[in-house]
């Protein structure tokens, strides 16, 4: 097990597994930009280290000053959260060569997944179900009209490189095509340096379902269930739960165990996601995440496993926790994102909380690295923290989140806890019946309403 | 106090300097004063509110690279408030990466800079060294070192205050 690990990462993830390192006896190096001096995790830390000015690519996606903050503190291995260097093989490598742990998959892993059409063609050759698709990128010597007939309109065209909901455009009918070509290629060439594109079935009202996984490195891979995050706006997720309102226990273990199935062929290690639609009974893959995600406390709080504990561990060299049989999901679970943003205009609101009471009692918990004086910075994103609760029932959780929103107070900045109270109050959304344009339909409607 | 070191012993510090900079950093407290400098022979102390103490040792007795230095309790706890001070100070020079800091370009060598030394814009004053690479850290101005805030081999962060230049 190691001594010490750095935390290259900053609010309420680097809290999160700051606090997993300290249960498990380790010492915490926290690095921060100036910006970050006065982080609740900088503060925790048995040691801190100042890598930069506030911008990331400065402080937190410095790689050399990461490096020499391990040099200086003599940290054995770095956790790089989510974000940020957690999807950078490169970095992992670079780590690698130094003598120090990452905390996360091999870098030939994060690699694969990171590239969206390796990912797909890698997806399919282990037996993943995948979205209908161009089977590759779409050339400007390829007859992309032909392709896009093929898997029939309407039709995305996704960037290679994006991910994370980034860098798609809809091609409703085939006039729309040639530009959506054109529009998608340049934003993925500003945006990451890559204007390789790909087709893929655009689906009308899919839910997006998501499968928690987790790997021993040596062939050895559990599932952990599913989470269902169909509430987003522009592609980010706002609302998540577990499990899906729309699966039942015998869906639930076919796609669980062929997700499982196919991480043990690639010998996976660690944690990570694997992305679905889901439509019409079916399963589509789109993409898949080799890092610890935001929402993995919805799935801890059903299996009673604490996956970044669970990520130190098999880092270390350590087993798995228990069999697929051993794995049980009991309850429900529901996590909100409070973000720092105006409810409505979801313009961010950084600055100040003047006043912060967070929620408590049974089945509630709060992940978040914001206290009463916080000021949060403008240079980084606008979460304020999660708030998770857990339930026998899917209708005990959405009573029981509805008690905690209402006694949760922010007060100093602005927040989408009116968002949460209005949403949980919401018919659609009591009955679980929901997809992944919902949201947006439901906020465009409360604006012209 | 008048004391004369032998020649032949190399300078490290004994209990009697100990005492001295005990003495000194006392005075300092119960004085107005915010610094304090004695040298005798082989052997220069300064002890200063603002920092932990440093020793300055002249160039030709070699570096004493083991000088965890008895700091007095109050100038220790006034340190972590007093950097925060300190890098606030006009004439600071902070560093700009994290790493290790050192006052030669090479065990053994003759510093860089000494308190009191005139430097000019880009002359160089420390270097820090971060895996394997010696990055030599310019003065970012013309004038004079009135302090310096790390000990040799001391690890630093980003920001933090290495110098003053005045």
């Amino acid at each position: 097990m190691f001594d010490k690990i750095l935390i290259a990462n900053r609010g309420e993830i680097a809290l999160r597994i700051l606090r997993a390192c300290k249960e498990l006896g380790i010492s915490t190096v926290a690095v921060h930009s100036t910006a970050d001096a006065d982080a609740m995790h900088v503060r925790l830390a048995d040691e801190s280290v100042c890598i930069g000015p506030p911008p990331s690519k400065d402080s937190y996606l410095n790689i050399p000053a990461l490096l020499a903050a391990c040099e200086i503190t003599g940290a054995e291995a770095v956790h790089p959260g989510y974000g940020f260097l957690s999807e950078n093989a490169r970095f992992a490598e670079i780590l690698a060569d130094h003598n120090l742990q990452f905390i996360g998959p091999k870098a030939e892993h994060i690699r694969l997944m990171g590239d969206k059409i390796e990912a797909k063609k890698t997806a399919k050759k282990l037996g993943i179900p995948v979205v209908p698709g161009s089977d590759g990128a779409v050339g400007p010597d390829d007859d992309a009209m032909a392709i896009a007939k093929a898997i029939g309109f309407p039709v995305l065209v996704k960037a290679a490189a994006g991910g994370g909901g980034r860098g798609m455009k809809v091609a409703p009918t085939e006039a729309d095509l040639a530009l959506a070509l054109a529009t998608a290629a340049n934003e993925a060439k500003s945006a990451f340096g890559d204007a390789s594109v790909y087709l893929e079935k655009y689906l009308a009202k899919p839910r997006h379902i998501e499968i928690q996984v987790l790997g021993d490195g040596r062939g050895g891979a559990i599932h952990l269930g599913e989470r269902d995050c169909s509430l987003q706006r522009r592609h980010q997720k706002v609302w998540e739960e577990g499990p899906s309102p729309a699966l039942d226990a015998a869906a639930r273990a076919k796609i669980g165990l062929t997700v499982a199935r196919a991480m043990q062929q690639l010998k996976y290690l660690g944690v990570g996601t694997v992305e679905f639609l889901y439509e019409d009974g079916e399963f589509y893959f789109i993409e898949m995440n080799t890092r610890i995600q935001v929402e993995h406390p919805v799935t801890e709080m059903i299996t009673d496993i604490d996956l970044v504990l669970e990520q130190i561990r098999i880092a270390a060299g350590g087993d798995l926790p228990m069999t697929q049989d051993e794995v049980q999901i009991i309850g429900h679970s529901i996590e909100c994102r409070v973000n720092a943003e105006n409810p409505q205009t979801f313009r961010p609101s950084p600055g100040q909380i003047r006043q912060y009471h967070p929620p408590g009692g049974l089945g509630v918990r709060i992940d978040s690295a914001v206290y009463q004086g916080y000021v949060i910075p403008p240079f980084y994103d606008s979460l304020v923290g999660k708030l998770i609760v857990h339930g026998k029932t899917r209708g005990e959780c959405l009573m029981r989140l509805r008690r905690a929103l209402d006694e949760m107070v922010v007060d100093g900045i602005e927040t989408t806890l009116p968002l949460f109270r209005a949403l949980v109050r919401e018919p659609a959304i009591i009955d679980g019946d929901y997809h992944i344009h919902w949201l947006e339909q439901y906020l465009s409607g409360q604006q012209g309403g | 106090m008048a004391r004369q070191p032998d020649a032949k012993t190399t300078p490290k510090f004994s209990s009697d300097d100990s005492a001295l900079i005990r003495e000194l950093a006392l005075l300092l407290d119960e004085t107005s004063l915010t610094e304090i400098e004695i040298e005798r022979a082989g052997l220069r102390v300064r002890v200063a509110r603002n920092i932990s103490i440093a020793a300055g040792i002249p160039a030709n007795v070699p570096l004493a690279t083991a000088a965890p230095v008895a700091a007095a309790s109050p100038a220790a706890a006034a340190a972590a408030a007093a950097t925060a001070d300190l890098s606030k100070h006009p004439g600071v020079v902070p560093s700009p990466m994290v790493g290790t800091a050192y006052w030669a370009p090479e065990p053994g060598a003759k510093p860089f800079i000494e308190v009191g030394a005139k430097v000019s814009a880009g002359q160089t004053l420390l270097i820090i060294e971060a895996m394997k690479t010696m990055n030599q850290i310019p003065s970012p101005r013309a004038g004079t070192v009135t302090q310096i805030l790390v000990e040799d081999g001391q690890p630093v962060e980003f920001g933090e205050p290495l110098v003053i230049i005045e």
